[in-house]
């Protein structure tokens, strides 16, 4: 967890891409509830795509803040299920324009606030300070939500 | 950047001068005494120093002595662009598109309401959804939606919450000409399905005040506030859409800011030439965000109203709960301003700043017209809150501005590390304030000592002139997210 004056961030590493993508993703909730006391008892999929790294990775965030405000939908598990970082490696074959994309599922279970710590409620992952990069073969980022 | 490099122009100003770093169009000028300079933020006055750098500003990038840390814009900035050579930035707004102050008067005294205080408080939280994962009482349709984003707060009373009478007493009318839904995505209008009528969390509050000092009689008799009063403060804004407004747009801007060629210091300044479709689109769905803001703080009033109705069994005519007045403090918008002694529009952005119009602004209800207009500054939920007027200095120095609250002093983090061991909620009941909040953490995040004082920030408008004091109010029962 990162100290900013007002709101919050989390530091996330990974031995590869797709492991900083749900570390990240678990960072995240870890700052609305405590994830131990989540089941497992719903599965979503999600696809997010977007024209660099970093944009894909706020969009991914921005994508799980979305769900949870919509549907109360909070995630105990999170597996990215693929990963693409160029038009050769792309989702769609390398048609789109947008070669940078995570697909995911998800298991958890809707928010109950009887049963659920509420942290924090975030509005939305920002590009403040937002670091993506990789030190010794470890990918490493951080992240500044708006509370 | 150094903080020796700003200038002190007078004791409630400094100076950021134009050589602070390349490409400013014009000096930052920030409002704080040399109390309040010692808790000045390099970042943030980096961020003032950025603001300035953005096509089309004109005269200065200003901040309230409330500044801190932002996104791009710092919080408690404001800026105004022309509209031919100028940009529109949502990062000037904010993700919570019209937060926003509502103050509400009554007949009620200070001795009256404290045996019943615990229950109002315990009612209120529990009528007025609160807090994470919280849902509104209201499901609303895309009709609906699409009437809230156009009508504002006369949607929630044409829909029997709350009287007509209260329009006139909301900045704006509770309504901002030129919003378009056609123009918000499909995800805002999901995140605003179910939010409808709630207060939301972090530093959003509804606060049970009295009025514990008086500083303009006069001013105070026309708001129709008295000593030892109580009144009711809500602090919340657009929630989740908004927040997707100003998400969708960051995106939309930071493609348009490649295409125009606009060099930015920050990504998170992202921003569009006034006259683009990508800034009418963001001014036309930031309107629909900000009318929805309106609503949202009408229902939570009218619940507010019927809470204390029910609680104290007593008529409306009896409590006489009606609105003061309702301000935004993170929004954009379209004004008329003297620059060079030629009266000339402008895109006035506000973030974390709050309008304050001098007495005869035609934009002021006619009820306050000869007063000047009514500025609300919420403090944290240990210390107090002003009621200001706005003056014809504001107009002159800082486009009609003045500061919106405390701003933050500690991180979370750090306030959450300081009350370790503390019950916040004990202490304040021994200073006579009851509490209640949906989250456990928030109570240490939003304890007063994370806050700078409102006092002093409110100190150093009132000497500068920029907004004078009214009225002082004392919370003794708050409502936390």
């Amino acid at each position: 967890m990162l100290d900013i004056s007002g709101d919050a961030g989390i530091a996330a590493f990974g031995r590869d891409l797709k492991e900083l993508f749900e570390n990240a993703a678990a960072g995240m909730y870890s700052l609305i509830t405590d994830i131990g006391s989540l089941h497992e008892s719903k599965s979503i999929d999600i696809a997010v795509e977007n024209d660099s790294l970093e944009r894909l990775l706020v969009a991914w965030l921005n994508e799980l803040i979305f769900r949870f405000d919509v549907d109360g939908f909070i995630a105990k598990r999170v597996v990215i299920t693929g990963f693409s970082v160029s038009p050769e490696e792309s989702l769609h074959g390398g048609e789109t324009e947008k070669p940078f994309a995570v697909r995911a599922s998800l298991s958890g279970e809707e928010f109950d606030p009887a049963r659920h710590e509420g942290k924090l409620l975030l509005k939305a992952a920002t590009y403040h300070n937002l670091r993506i990069e990789k030190k010794n073969d470890i990918w490493r980022s951080e992240i500044i939500f708006d509370i | 950047m150094a903080l020796d490099k700003l200038k002190r122009i007078d004791e409630s100003k400094l100076e950021v001068p134009m050589d602070y770093k390349p490409g400013m169009h014009v000096p930052g000028i920030i409002y704080v005494d040399d109390n309040l300079e010692k808790d000045l933020e390099v970042e943030s006055v980096d961020q003032v120093a950025n603001v300035a750098t953005l096509p089309g500003i004109i005269k200065a990038a200003t901040a309230m002595p409330d500044i801190h840390t932002g996104y791009g814009f710092p919080i408690g900035g404001v800026a105004a662009f022309d509209l031919k050579d100028g940009i529109v930035s949502p990062g000037g707004v904010g993700y919570d598109i019209n937060c926003g102050v509502r103050l509400l008067r009554s007949n009620l005294r200070k001795e009256e309401i404290i045996p019943k205080m615990k229950e109002l408080v315990n009612v209120l939280f529990s009528e007025i959804p609160s807090g994470v994962g919280s849902k509104g009482r209201m499901r609303l349709g895309p009709d609906d939606e699409r009437r809230i984003m156009t009508k504002g707060a006369l949607w929630a009373v044409e829909n029997g919450l709350g009287e007509q009478s209260d329009i006139e007493k909301i900045e704006s009318a509770g309504r901002i000409d030129g919003a378009d839904p056609s123009l918000v995505s499909a995800r805002a209008y999901e995140r605003g399905r179910a939010q409808q009528g709630t207060l939301g969390s972090g530093n959003h509050f509804l606060e049970i005040q009295f009025v514990d000092k008086i500083y303009d009689e006069k001013a105070a008799n026309a708001l129709g506030l008295f000593a030892g009063q109580i009144t009711v403060m809500i602090h919340t804004g657009s929630r989740g859409f908004g927040h997707q407004v100003c998400s969708d747009f960051l995106e939309v801007m930071e493609r348009a800011a490649e295409k125009y060629k606009i060099e930015l210091y920050d990504r998170e300044l992202a921003c569009a030439p006034f006259q683009s479709p990508e800034a009418q689109d963001y001014l036309a769905a930031m309107r629909a965000a900000a009318n929805y803001a309106w609503a949202n703080r009408q229902c939570i009033m009218h619940w507010t109203r019927e809470t204390f109705m029910k609680v104290l069994g007593a008529s409306p005519g009896a409590l006489g709960m009606s609105l003061v007045y309702d301000v935004a403090h993170n929004v954009a918008k379209v004004e008329d301003h003297v620059v060079n002694g030629k009266k000339k529009k402008l895109v006035v952005h506000r973030k974390g700043a709050t309008r304050a119009f001098p007495p005869g602004h035609p934009e002021l209800p006619e009820c306050y017209r000869h007063l000047g207009q009514p500025v609300l500054i919420p403090g944290d939920m240990g210390r107090a809150s002003f009621v200001l007027l706005g003056t014809e200095k504001a107009m002159q120095e800082t486009f009609g501005s003045t500061c919106h609250g405390a701003g933050r002093l500690m991180s979370r983090h750090q306030a959450i590390r300081k009350a370790k061991g503390r019950a916040i909620w004990r202490e304040l009941e021994d200073k006579g304030i009851i509490v209640r909040s949906a989250g456990r953490s928030t109570l240490a995040e939003e304890m007063s000592e994370a806050y700078k004082d409102v006092s002093d920030v409110v100190e150093v408008v009132h000497k500068a002139g920029i907004s004078t004091k009214v009225a002082r109010l004392r919370p003794l029962g708050v409502v936390k997210g």
